[in-house]
């Protein structure tokens, strides 16, 4: 009983570490640092913590592009020919 | 794989169908309040693109829907589905029993292996539970940035983070482009 729970719970873990293996190799071509050091001994952790610097810096910048757009709106020349389009775009 | 053009077109369909909404009910906001919805738009906008088809889609569309104010907004850019896309983060829990059954059956594996491999070679058991421990704690921040993503087993966090990331790209482009061309315009 107790070898057939073990290898039920083996198998289960090696199709998840194939998958996983798969998956790892494929977020790091995401990764703009790790693509480009061209070196095939990358460890788990490492993909793991530039995973999660990326992400957070692409939050930043959706949030700073926010601001820009926002601190655009608000400053717009209204009378211009361009306001009317950026108006009429996005207002 | 999903084109990134089309995931860009997509989003920035409903982008502007969101800043149109946000815009057209307030005149005067003040700058805070606009950027927050600018980036709320954004964020129902991407997520919307994925149609309810990623678990971290569904969450931030759950999340967003949170506030009434923001539950309007959010039913307009998804339009006639939104009620559908909502609800669907409720039912997306059954995957939850499963994936906690094999959580705690890797888990179980996991301390019996490192009890085994202790008795051969203390040095390198050493450096696999810290090389483990590093990878269980990073996992634990990735999950923290992943809309939805305290509740996914190890597989589907791999999965939802490429698919999220590949939309926040999408996102940052195409925001970008369009800051970059009001802003061009704008110094003319």
């Amino acid at each position: 009983m107790s070898s057939r729970r073990s290898r039920q719970s083996a198998s289960v873990s090696r199709i998840s570490d194939d998958q996983i293996i798969e998956l790892v190799s494929k977020l790091r071509q995401l990764l703009p640092e790790i693509r480009d050091r061209r070196s095939d001994k990358v460890s788990a952790s490492k993909v793991l913590q530039e995973t999660c610097n990326y992400i957070r810096s692409l939050h930043r910048e959706v949030d700073d592009l926010s601001e820009r757009l926002s601190q655009l709106l608000a400053t717009i020349d209204s009378d211009s020919a361009e306001a009317a389009i950026i108006r009429s775009l996005i207002m | 794989m999903r084109s990134p053009g089309s995931l860009k077109q997509e989003f920035l369909k409903k982008w502007i169908m969101g800043l149109q909404r946000c815009s057209s009910s307030k005149n005067s906001m003040s700058v805070l309040d606009r950027k927050k919805a600018i980036k709320l738009s954004a964020d129902i906008a991407m997520a919307s693109a994925r149609k309810g088809t990623t678990c971290w889609s569904r969450a931030l569309i759950a999340s967003a829907s949170k506030g009434a104010s923001d539950k309007h907004l959010v039913e307009q850019i998804l339009g006639p589905e939104s009620e559908r896309l909502i609800l669907m983060k409720k039912f997306s829990t059954g995957a939850l029993v499963c994936s906690k059954r094999i959580r705690s059956k890797k888990i179980l594996k996991r301390s019996c292996g490192i009890r085994r491999t202790r008795k051969c070679a203390p040095q390198a058991a050493l450096a696999s539970s810290i090389a483990k421990r590093l990878v269980r704690k990073r996992t634990q921040v990735l999950k923290r940035l992943i809309p939805g993503g305290e509740f996914m087993n190890e597989v589907s966090l791999i999965e939802e983070t490429l698919d999220y990331i590949i939309s926040l790209r999408a996102q940052v482009d195409v925001m970008r482009s369009l800051a970059s061309a009001s802003e061009l315009m704008n110094h003319n």
